[in-house]
């Protein structure tokens, strides 16, 4: 009896070993070159850039607490959108997803994305209802339309976001979306191999 | 022959008898007697559960109001929801005809709903009073012996791996239940399991013994064979629903059901949690009781 639940209790630790070391493989990032580090930082600073702007601007808006009405809400997005389309008025594709950093991101979905296992992913992004969404930087992202969700596999490879900004798919394409507003901040076309 | 004639007597004035009111739901559809199959012990856990419930129909308003029959006499405290709370636009008319109006009766009698965010959901719902979000995509609570996490599967980044690890490893609660919208496990032929998800998340529910998954997303009730000790749910047709859509031949299925809208109440009485999953109409679709493990 004593040898049995020792050897649960081994088999569960086995169990648990080898999830967690096939978990740190997934979430690995794929091997960086000092190019694409450079790459990195550069994007990395011009969405600081963007946050710093963008948490000014939140400070003229309507206050919203985490007890909030939908009014209150409402009033809130509305204005942090609109001081942000304003303020970056001259925004256009590519000042985040500068070349450098469009080709790193490119390989990275590429090595995420290959393989037969991973059909039902790019089935699940490309099934993902975003008609009225109107690919242009600056506008937002339309509220009708839903998110695809993005794989936890790869947002491990991909550069880390701050909490104001998240990534999305449209179809191949990949945006970079105010995560409050949903102001569209930057998009890659046809990202997606 | 006095004894027939009273019996006769008895029958007639059956007959004439005016009948029960028949109950009728919002679509006009008569429901089932409520019929609770959980033990109502002292001191337990009680909570209910919807998933993908913001479309505004009349067929959501029927669950809630359901919802409200069955804590007549099964006084759960609170509502987990596994996203999808507004569908199709979040004015705040939305929230008022997709959420305040069909669960109207629960939250006058001060039903607490703990929100978990699905893909048609804006950021912005953590910020809205009655989901209890405090501001954040993803938060823990207790309530007695009982952890729940409230987790943002539309987007598991880096920080939020790191935040659940963290959390469940110092968590000493009895019962960990984590709910969020994408499934891990699932039968349904629109979406099915999430590979790419349960990749990431799953050793981290093995390795700190999280007992409970519930789930959404899919439009149809699943009670999923025990995958590595876990118990998995797909509960996600509280307002939406895809008839037809769980494949028969599924091995992953213990239960399941696609034909109409449905919620589920939980029960959590010391090492016993106690599940009943409920139609539309109030016909109890899946009831049982899980032994927790101990780890």
């Amino acid at each position: 009896m004593k040898k049995r639940k020792y050897l649960s209790v081994v088999v569960c630790a086995l169990l648990a070993t080898t999830a967690l070391a096939q978990n740190k493989s997934a979430l690995a990032p794929p091997p960086i070159s000092p190019a694409d580090k450079a790459a990195i930082q550069t994007f990395e600073k011009q969405v600081n850039d963007y946050i710093n702007l963008r948490n000014k601007l939140r400070e003229n808006a309507p206050k919203l607490s985490k007890d909030s009405t939908p009014e209150q809400i409402h009033a809130y997005r509305t204005a942090l959108e609109q001081s942000l389309r304003s303020a970056r008025a001259n925004a256009k594709r590519g000042d985040l997803f500068r070349p450098e950093t469009a080709d790193y991101i490119r390989r990275t979905l590429k090595l995420e994305f290959q393989g037969k296992d991973r059909q039902q992913l790019r089935d699940t992004i490309f099934e993902t209802e975003t008609q009225g969404v109107v690919l242009r930087v600056n506008y937002p992202y339309a509220q009708t339309a839903e998110f695809s969700e993005m794989p936890a596999t790869l947002l491990a490879k991909l550069p880390q976001l701050p909490k104001e900004v998240r990534y999305r798919f449209v179809g191949r394409n990949m945006l970079l979306v105010d995560r409050e507003s949903n102001v569209i901040i930057d998009y890659m076309p046809d990202a997606l191999p | 022959m006095r004894r027939n004639f009273l019996l006769a007597l008895l029958i007639s004035a059956t007959l004439f008898l005016p009948a029960p009111a028949q109950q009728l739901n919002n679509a006009g559809v008569k429901t089932a007697p409520v019929k609770l199959t959980l033990p109502v012990k002292d001191g337990s856990v009680r909570f209910a559960v919807i998933g993908d419930t913001g479309s505004g129909t009349d067929k959501q308003r029927d669950v809630g109001t359901m919802m409200a029959q069955y804590r007549a006499v099964y006084p759960f405290e609170f509502v987990l929801m596994m996203g999808d709370n507004l569908y199709g636009g979040e004015a705040p008319k939305d929230f008022e005809k997709k959420f305040s109006e069909p669960y109207k009766a629960l939250l006058d009698n001060k039903v607490k709903f703990y929100a978990s965010l699905g893909n048609h959901d804006q950021a912005l719902q953590v910020n809205y009073a009655n989901f209890n979000m405090n501001g954040k995509e993803y938060y823990r609570f207790k309530k007695g012996n009982v952890a729940f996490y409230a987790l943002n599967s539309n987007y598991m980044d880096k920080k939020q791996v790191e935040w659940l690890e963290s959390e469940l490893s110092k968590d000493t609660s009895d019962w960990k239940v984590c709910f969020f919208h994408h499934p891990p496990y699932s039968s349904a032929k629109k979406h099915g399991s999430d590979p790419q998800l349960r990749e990431v998340v799953e050793p981290i529910f093995i390795k700190y013994g999280v007992n409970v998954v519930l789930t959404g997303h899919d439009h149809v009730y699943e009670r999923i064979k025990p995958q590595k000790g876990i118990y998995y749910f797909v509960s996600g047709a509280g307002g939406q629903l895809r008839a037809g859509d769980v494949k028969e031949t599924s091995a992953l299925v213990e239960k399941s059901y696609d034909r109409d809208n449905h919620f589920m109440l939980f029960e959590v009485a010391g090492d016993q949690m106690y599940f009943q999953a409920i139609s539309r109409t109030g016909e109890t679709i899946d009831s049982g009781v899980i032994a927790r493990v101990k780890h």
